[in-house]
């Protein structure tokens, strides 16, 4: 499976702004915030407080990430 | 940075007040709120800003946020606009405008639509300080509503 992972604000100090990432089977969020963790655990106490949207979606951390999606890990945010 | 032309709600266009309101005959109170670029945070000293957001997600979040307070308050008007880039001190960073037959629900949706995009929108500040150090803004955790 491959998606298109974009990265925001504080979580661009770990991860590239766009990348694409392969797995072998589908992953759920959780699954992907674990895999995210793993590989940079600097990145992790950020990860557990960020959101991940699917296709601009909000998604919980039982949704799974379907082939193509492009997904995104939104840090707490801070407009206004 | 991408261009943000398309979108309705996010702007790297400078924001300016107007002093024209919506021509509708129907409106008796009118909100206007300006979330403004101010020069301290958390006790250090700012000189500018960076806004960033994930512009489609943004925009279209910002218009379901709108549809709600519509949903909820009988309102004759509602829009929101937010800039992204950088912006210094004084620069107004988001408006939120509101018209409602009375003044309550004007208050009331527009207290309600900037809380909601200060929450929920993925929009990102960083600060810019004095000493030359830099820091994004730790954001509102989206299960807290502290601030």
């Amino acid at each position: 499976m491959k998606i298109q992972l974009l990265s925001f604000a504080a979580l661009k100090d770990y991860f590239p702004s766009k990348q694409e990432l392969t797995f072998d089977g589908a992953k759920s969020v959780l699954e992907l915030k674990s895999y995210l963790s793993n590989l940079n655990p600097e990145a992790t106490n950020l990860i557990k407080i960020s959101r991940i949207s699917i296709n601009q979606i909000i998604a919980k951390d039982s949704d799974s990430i379907t082939e193509g999606a492009v997904v995104a890990i939104l840090p707490p945010s801070s407009g206004g | 940075m991408e261009t943000n032309t398309q979108y309705k709600h996010i702007t790297e266009t400078k924001l300016e007040l107007s002093l024209q309101l919506p021509p509708l005959p129907s409106m008796g109170g009118y909100v206007l709120f300006a979330g403004i670029v101010r020069d301290i945070n958390e006790g250090k000293q700012v000189t500018h800003l960076e806004y960033e957001a994930y512009s489609e997600m943004a925009n279209q979040m910002i218009s379901a946020i709108i549809a709600d307070a519509f949903q909820k308050w009988d309102l004759q008007y509602a829009d929101c606009i937010h800039r992204l880039g950088k912006l210094v001190l004084g620069e107004v960073a988001v408006l939120v405008n509101t018209g409602s037959i009375h003044r309550d629900e004007a208050y009331k949706a527009n207290r309600y639509i900037i809380d909601r995009v200060k929450h929920e929108v993925p929009i990102w500040k960083k600060e810019y300080y004095v000493d030359g150090s830099s820091e994004w803004s730790k954001g509102c955790l989206h299960d807290s509503h502290e601030h």
